[in-house]
């Protein structure tokens, strides 16, 4: 399907947190109480309206595990937008945040829209983050901020939209580039005169020269 | 599982429905013919159109890696190449089958028997992804067919019958799988002019049946065995520099293939027309030696093989011997046909699975991840992994083995140490040997007790084997 913006998310924050039933919830709206430790990377994608405009958001949802954190690191680049999650219910996620942001600032573009979020707030009865705490260090690090469920489904919607938001509002200031690919914003297919389609068998037809080979 | 391996028919099958954009290639030149198979990553990964894409991203190069457990809690991971080709080369299948057969017993009823197999290909593509795409969805079927030839013999108790015309299982096994990788090269033939032109690709097999593993390798991907810090090959490299003798001797035997520009001669610095009539060194195809001569005009050719390690290449052109496809490929210079000096023979490898524990690994990788790995390095990485991993095992430590070589990108894709990082497609399989063991024990030990009873077990479909002594030789 065509769209106009194309904009590439990266999903981070501690192992158990919530992110791939994040990415589960708003991709395919259902909720999988036991899932997986996430191995590197996974990835999703969806469509979403903004200004009537369809824009596509490719998701990748990383691994919290320390063991995979050199890989992990490297899906910063070329993101957009970033969710950062903490679980309100576990205070050494929220303690964590400030490790993840560093890592963020570090490995990714400096425009990057970063969104705090507090998930499982569903389990208002274990909570141990306070919202006002969540919104605090969102307002300290200017970071915008949303408690969600991903088990509910409350507010998962408006996370991923609002962060598009904001992304498509820095487009609109010109404050990305984008024409370069490295902000994590493509230009859909039928703004841009290349169409990368899938190919047939035989398709790519070798090697064209590479920059680092 | 027997009925649906041999219904599907082979070179029939086809996929006619993606029509893909036209090649860049120079040698190939068919734009007008559909693709076999539509362009996909391999079946076991199922990812959706969206998916693909998102795998082909030459900035980040993501490991994917399969969604869903494969058998023996196997490992696969892999990642795209940073920008020689638009699209993963590489491909990768595994499939599981069954080799069975109805016996009648001396009561009059009916035993069925049947021996499961399990199988792992890689399949690294040049010039286009066709030939791989081909032999990632045909060459077991044409394997599964040469086994089925062979099973009679291989249910035949070869100690106690000493039959003359029989030979050795192992023998057997690896004659299907030879023939079945001649037959797919001649299918990519026959295909040539029916589809689009298909580029080539290396074959890198793994079957495990009857409590043995067979690797069967044509082409610079390779195999090795794994066990704590230390690995045993299970397969060497088809590359011009390691068939230099192969190849040289039928440049010899048949100078015809040469052309005008080549020579099977291997000279210690390519002569230049001012060293006419200067001493230099040199040897022939059979030598191994140098010796001495004069240089006339003739030895002004190009040797058939140039260049040394992973950039030597026959007739300047392709730097991998054996494999599937590559009908249509041509020298760079002068046109000429290599085909005649590629090959799709392969090297069969035999490994009894005795004692293993859950650190016995069998990796399979593309060069992708030979370029900067080698096998004590992939040990340690695997070692390590399987060290840290409490779940998932083998495919966390499939991810780090390509994530390790395939570093990160700062200027350019660089190791941890800082040294240029793979760029190629990176494929690899974790495969640990423990499950199928285990499973293989189960089903002698299954098979003893079902003889034992075999009056009782006559029509039902269990599997079986046929004894202790058959399973064993």
């Amino acid at each position: 399907m065509s769209y106009a913006y194309l904009f590439k998310y990266i999903i981070i924050g501690d192992t158990g947190v919530g992110k791939s039933c994040l990415l589960l919830q708003f991709t395919d709206k259902r909720f999988q109480p036991v899932h997986d430790l996430t191995i590197g990377v996974e990835f999703g994608a969806r469509m979403i309206t903004i200004d009537s405009k369809q824009i596509k958001l490719q998701i990748w949802d990383t691994a919290g595990q320390e063991a995979f954190r050199s890989i992990t690191r490297s899906y910063y680049r070329g993101a957009a937008g970033a969710l950062l999650v903490y679980d309100i219910t576990r205070r050494e996620t929220f303690n964590h945040l400030t490790t993840w942001l560093d890592d963020a600032r570090q490995h990714s573009n400096s425009n990057m829209v970063i969104m705090l979020i507090g998930n499982k707030s569903d389990l208002e009865s274990r909570r141990e983050v306070k919202k006002e705490e969540g919104e605090a260090f969102a307002r300290e690090h200017g970071l915008v901020f949303m408690e969600t469920s991903a088990k509910t489904a409350a507010n998962v919607e408006e996370a991923f939209i609002n962060t598009a938001k904001e992304i498509y509002e820095k487009i609109q200031e010109g404050v990305f580039d984008i024409n370069n690919e490295a902000n994590g914003i493509k230009i859909g297919p039928q703004h841009s005169p290349t169409n990368p389609s899938l190919p047939g068998a035989g398709g790519s037809g070798g090697s064209q020269g590479s920059a680092c080979c | 599982m027997f009925n649906r391996f041999k219904s599907a028919v082979i070179g029939v099958v086809s996929g006619l429905e993606a029509n893909g954009p036209a090649i860049e290639g120079t040698q190939y030149n068919k734009v007008t013919l559909a693709p076999k198979f539509p362009y996909g990553r391999p079946h076991f990964l199922s990812l959706g159109d969206d998916e693909v894409q998102m795998s082909a991203d030459h900035k980040l190069r993501p490991i994917i890696h399969p969604s869903k457990p494969l058998p023996y809690d196997t490992g696969y991971a892999e990642c795209v190449n940073a920008g020689k080709s638009r699209w993963n080369e590489d491909q990768a299948v595994y499939r599981q089958g069954v080799l069975s057969k109805t016996i009648q017993n001396e009561a009059g009823t009916f035993n069925k028997y049947a021996v499961p197999y399990t199988y792992y290909g890689i399949f690294d593509g040049h010039a286009g992804v066709g030939a791989a795409l081909c032999a990632a969805h045909q060459l077991h079927h044409i394997i599964h067919e040469k086994l089925v030839d062979a099973q009679d013999d291989i249910w035949v108790d070869f100690n106690e019958k000493n039959s003359p015309t029989t030979k050795p299982r192992d023998l057997l096994i690896i004659g299907a799988l030879e023939s079945a990788f001649s037959e797919m090269d001649q299918l990519l033939l026959e295909d040539k002019n029916k589809y689009q032109a298909a580029g080539g690709c290396t074959a890198l097999v793994a079957l495990f049946i009857l409590g043995k593993l067979y690797v069967a390798n044509a082409g610079d991907s390779r195999a090795i065995i794994c066990k704590g810090d230390t690995f045993l090959p299970m397969s060497m490299d088809f590359t011009p520099e390691n068939e230099r003798d192969r190849i040289r001797r039928l440049a010899q035997e048949q100078p015809l293939l040469l052309g005008k520009e080549y020579t099977s001669k291997e000279y210690l610095a390519q002569p230049k027309s001012g060293d006419l009539g200067k001493t230099v060194m040199f040897r022939d195809a059979y030598m191994k030696g140098w010796a001495y001569k004069t240089l006339q005009p003739d030895d002004l050719k190009i040797s058939v093989i140039t260049g040394q390690g992973k950039r030597s290449r026959v007739m300047g052109t392709i730097g991998v011997t054996r494999g599937f496809g590559d009908h249509d490929l041509t020298a760079v210079y002068q046109k000429m046909p290599i085909k005649p000096f590629l090959s799709s023979h392969p090297e069969v490898q035999v490994y009894k699975i005795a004692s293993t524990d859950d650190k016995e690994v069998l990796i399979m990788g593309t060069d992708g991840l030979w370029d900067v790995v080698d096998g004590y390095k992939a040990a340690e990485i695997i070692d390590k992994s399987l060290n840290a991993f409490e779940d998932k095992k083998y495919v966390s430590a499939a991810t780090c083995l390509v994530g390790y070589a395939r570093g990160s990108l700062t200027n350019f894709w660089q190791l941890k140490s800082g040294k240029p990082a793979s760029c190629d497609d990176i494929s690899v399989f974790v495969i640990p040997l423990l499950p199928y063991k285990l499973e293989y024990q189960e089903l002698v030990s299954r098979s003893v007790v079902n003889e034992s009873n075999s009056a009782s077990t006559t029509t039902n479909n269990e599997i079986v084997c046929e004894n202790e002594n058959f399973l064993s030789c």
